[in-house]
């Protein structure tokens, strides 16, 4: 552990007034201002959008929409603790990942390895990019220092940052067999059907009907619209968001959690789930929109690792191809916001947790008391990072804290620590409504 | 500064006064109360011309279906106003219904033109690279769009993209302001840039009328090819002729290895040697200002909500007059006073201004409050408004230009003002207009328009040497230029074929004596602009305050909304 982030971690402790609240108080004593999209009436894009997202007919099953999976009533995630839901035309095809919320991802920047393009007449290629980043040490990840610009994948939807856009990312689960199960062309028959059809001709001409195509692409954008007007999927109203505004306090518990959240020595949560607001006013992500391999355990509750030659690579595939060579990549997933976390019940893109005791259990054990996280090969030995191929073993992190340690070391949180922590993301949760002052 | 004149009676009244006093003399009598500008001789009544030169349309994208809107409930409409002329648009040529660019030769992108709705605003870029231009343009077919220009690649997360997007074009229902501003004032359904290429040519344009003699400053970049896409290519005469973007020599924030400058002259030149009054603004041009999201230098940047990013508000390869050592200000120095602005020395009549006429945007609203208006202003508003697709969009573009107009139509100074609304290249959008080359080239490599290494027929135009040179195929491509003006003509759409030179030309007719820069420059041949004013006598066109979200026709000017 370097000395000099230790230091400077601390004074960023108390220059957040983490430090000097007192216990009883809970106030923020640093409060700013924060940002929000203003709700307006939807746009005729965004009503047709809201009008698609409740479809069912569009699935194969005649019984699947959006919010069947990304359900209004959990902010727009699964309701159920499976590890990936149920889909196919006869509803009993299991997917292969957990589903994602899809609360707060408008701000999301498009895929990319490096910094951001500006007005360039030939944006380079992914494969420049990646041979710019090549020579660049990567940066450990430790709240309070301030990491330079390495070019490393960032950005893109999905767990494996595949598509840029709401709009490419809605027509995947349509056409995906074991999800939506649809087609082109079954798609574009159902939105000629649709109750909400008449919207079509006065949004994109008369001759969208006729463009099986781009009648689609055009539904797509449309979800994509609903998506980012309806204030209900980035409302920034967490107890946090206002607690960070002078408007809400802390319990004791969620306070300590909140200082756990942000010690490198302990959670080291923030190095990755970003906590600070932009200079703007724009609220906190709780994400730094990167990719990282942490070498989850295998889930044996998800049918692909029947196989056992079948792996999740995440940015090398196999549900993305165009970063197959990349295997510096292989095992690394999207950071997901931590937003509404605490209303989820599967976790990390396997889904092999169900608690967040459990996911802060592998925070706190995967390196200093891996028996505790991995099963027993035949041989009695520990299967560390049983869901990466051996070979791609060496691009699990063991750089960022808590992920820098050894067997044998003392834990970097305690169980109470991980019961702060946990209180401290309930307060991450969307509909808090703060008394009035 | 005075009040806004704001009953239409009493601004006929002066500007008819004025123009009786004109009519058929070369002299203007100076207004009552007017600033120094008003005392300067000029040709046609116009004493301020504002050029805001915008980013990246093609008239099609913009005009396509003009004057009929789609009219969807709940968006801002558009309502055409009865005997609005036909323009040549998508619509009135019929290319809406069948076009050319279903070619399959453009693979899955072939389709039809189509409508982009407000809502998606936010588009791609799109490829508008010189010799892609060329290729899209196919021989005069205009046919090969999706396949050579066309990019579906991403903005942000709310971004629309779909192949073939290259065809979207947006109606009265997403450019409001500028549809209303066609319809009140003029507007040339013929306007080209000089070349085919992107921004930093077409600054180059519209202050100088040439892209010839380029000097290579940094960096080590070879002349453009096929396999290899450069900013430059060997002119054939010895020098370098700039045919893509490439950041302005020394300027603080020119952060590419890749550097260059211009060898001949612009129109800053001329008018410094005439003694008039001119300067270049520019968003983020300030160094030393700080931004509300507490951006600061070369990286001032402001949050588009619309692109959903913070965007650099300082664009160098934007910069027409810091690509030439006599007009260039590399260090951003500000001006020694607000007095001093549009000027090249300070109050004492001698020592430099630090400026050397190139200022921040802020600067220009503050002379002209002060009663100091220039002649002649080149604007560019900060980056996330200036309408480049990938960064910026029509609504951010609509806000900034509605609220400059608002502003400039509020001064007494309006009776003697023309705001020419330009772009500096088409983005590669379709458009369906195709002119013969006037200005061949035959660069083996980069041009293709109507052949390999063909552009047009016979002789290439003379240089800076006054020799033919390659490297400037052109009339480029079509963009919409609009005049918004009391001596504007109104409801009018201009057919005659001018360029972005034309400015040039206009400059030098109304204040220059029709000097001309020589050097082969584009104004010596650039058609007029006359075509798109009156200059009476007659009646102002009256003045069209916006709305600068919704571009509705507001009654009043709005509140002190300026920057």
């Amino acid at each position: 552990m370097r000395r000099g982030c230790l230091i400077l971690a601390a004074g960023l402790l108390a220059l957040s007034g983490a430090g000097r609240a007192t216990e009883t108080d809970g106030a923020n004593p640093y409060p700013i201002r924060l940002v929000r999209p203003t709700a307006a009436p939807l746009s005729a894009m965004a009503q047709l959008g809201r009008a698609i997202f409740f479809d069912r007919f569009l699935s194969a099953s005649g019984r699947q929409s959006c919010a069947s999976c990304h359900d209004p009533a959990n902010h727009y995630a699964p309701t159920v603790g499976q590890p990936a839901m149920l889909g196919g035309a006869d509803l009993r095809e299991q997917g292969d990942r957990a589903t994602p919320s899809l609360t707060y991802l408008e701000r999301q920047p498009p895929f990319s390895i490096g910094p951001d393009k500006d007005d360039q007449d030939q944006p380079p290629s992914l494969n420049a990019m990646v041979a710019l980043g090549r020579d660049v040490a990567r940066a450990v990840k430790t709240v309070g220092v301030e990491a330079p610009g390495a070019p490393v994948p960032q950005g893109g939807l999905f767990w494996d940052g595949r598509v840029d856009t709401l709009q490419q990312q809605a027509l995947h689960p349509l056409l995906n067999p074991v999800e939506m199960a649809g087609s082109e062309g079954a798609v574009a028959a159902r939105l000629r059907g649709a109750r909400y059809a008449w919207r079509f001709v006065p949004l994109f001409g008369p001759a969208i009907l006729d463009d099986a195509e781009r009648l689609v692409s055009e539904a797509m954008f449309a979800l994509a619209r609903y998506q980012i007007e309806d204030v209900s999927f980035h409302s920034y109203t967490s107890k946090f968001d206002f607690w960070l505004e002078g408007r809400a306090r802390l319990a004791p518990a969620e306070l300590r959690g909140y200082r756990a959240f942000n010690d490198p020595l302990r959670g080291n949560c923030a190095g990755c789930h970003v906590d600070r607001a932009g200079r703007d006013g724009q609220p906190p992500r709780f994400t730094d929109g990167q990719f990282e391999a942490l070498g989850a355990p295998r889930n044996p509750a998800l049918a692909n690792t029947r196989d056992p030659g079948f792996f999740d690579l995440g940015l090398c595939g196999p549900f993305r191809s165009d970063l197959r060579a990349q295997t510096q990549y292989c095992g690394m997933f999207l950071t997901p916001t931590l937003r509404n976390v605490a209303m989820r019940h599967a976790f990390f893109h396997n889904g092999v947790f169900h608690s967040l005791r459990a996911v802060l259990d592998f925070y706190n054990d995967r390196d200093v008391a891996p028996d505790k996280v991995y099963p027993r090969a035949g041989d009695g030995s520990v299967a560390r990072f049983d869901d990466v191929p051996v070979a791609y073993r060496r691009n699990v992190d063991v750089e960022d804290p808590p992920f820098d340690r050894n067997p044998g070391d003392a834990p970097a949180m305690s169980a109470a620590d991980e019961t702060d922590i946990i209180a401290f993301l309930g307060t991450l949760t969307d509909g808090y409504r703060p008394s009035g002052r | 500064m005075r009040r806004p004149a704001l009953l239409f009676a009493s601004a006929a009244l002066l500007a008819l006064g004025a123009t009786t006093a004109l009519a058929g003399s070369g002299a203007v009598a100076p207004a009552s109360g007017a600033g120094p500008q008003d005392s300067v001789p000029t040709a046609t009544p116009i004493k301020h011309l504002v050029i805001l030169y915008n980013e990246n349309v093609s008239f099609d994208h913009y005009f396509a279906t003009y004057p009929t809107a789609a009219n969807p409930p709940g968006e801002p409409a558009f309502t055409a106003a009865p005997g609005t002329p036909r323009a040549d648009t998508l619509a009135s040529a019929g290319l809406l219904t069948q076009n050319p660019n279903t070619n399959p030769a453009n693979g899955e992108g072939a389709a039809l033109p189509f409508r982009l709705d407000r809502t998606q605003a936010n588009t791609a870029d799109q490829n508008h690279l010189y010799t892609a231009e060329q290729l899209a343009y196919d021989n005069g077919k205009a046919d090969l769009f999706p396949k050579y220009t066309g990019r579906a690649a991403a903005g942000g997360a709310g971004t629309f993209g779909t192949p073939g997007q290259v065809l979207g074009y947006f109606d009265g229902n997403t450019v409001t302001a500028l549809w209303q501003y066609a319809q009140h004032f003029a507007m040339s359904d013929n306007a080209f840039s000089d070349t085919y290429g992107p921004s930093t040519p077409g600054a180059l344009e519209v202050v100088s009328g040439q892209t010839n003699g380029m000097k290579i400053v940094a960096g080590s970049r070879k002349p453009s090819t096929l396999a290899a896409v450069s900013y430059y290519i060997a002119d054939g005469d010895g020098g370098w002729t700039m045919i893509n973007d490439v950041q302005p020599a020394g300027d603080a924030c020119s952060a590419s290895p890749d550097q260059a400058s211009m060898r001949g002259k612009n129109i800053g030149d001329l008018l410094n040697d005439g003694g008039i009054t001119w300067g270049g603004f520019m968003g983020g041009f300030d160094l030393t200002a700080q931004n509300p999201n507490g951006t600061t230098g070369c990286k001032r940047s402001t949050q588009s909500q619309v692109v959903g990013k913070a965007v650099q508000d300082y664009l160098p390869h934007h910069n027409w007059f810091q690509y030439y050592a006599s007009t260039a200000n590399p260090t951003h120095a500000q001006p020694a006073s607000v007095g001093a602005i549009g000027y090249s020395v300070q109050a004492d009549g001698e020592t430099a201004d630090p400026a050397n006429h190139e200022y921040d945007l802020t600067d220009f609203y503050a002379a002209v409050r002060a009663g100091n208006f220039p002649s002649v202003s080149y604007i560019k508003l900060p980056a996330y408004q200036d309408g480049h697709a990938g960064y910026s969009d029509p609504l951010d573009e609509q806000e900034g230009t509605a609220e400059l107009l608002n502003f400039l139509q509020q001064q007494a100074d309006w009776k003697d003002t023309a705001v020419l609304i330009v772009w500096d290249d088409s983005d590669g959008w379709y458009d369906h207009a195709y002119r013969t080359p006037s200005s061949p080239s035959f660069d083996a490599e980069a041009d293709q328009l109507n052949g390999p290494g063909t552009c047009g027929t016979g002789t290439p135009p003379a240089g800076i040497e006054g020799k033919p040179v390659n490297g400037r195929c052109g009339p480029g491509t079509r963009v919409p230029f609009l005049v918004v003006s009391p001596w504007a003509r109104t409801n009018h759409v201009d057919h005659a074929l001018i360029t972005q030179a034309s400015v040039v030309r206009f400059i030098e007719d109304n204040w220059l004596h029709r000097v001309r820069l020589g050097g082969g420059s584009f104004d010596a041949t650039a058609g007029s602009l006359e075509g798109l004013f009156d200059f009476g006598p007659r009646e102002p066109a009256p003045m069209l305050f916006l709305d600068p979200v919704t571009g509705a026709i507001l009654t009043a000017p709005p509140a002190g909304a300026t920057p």
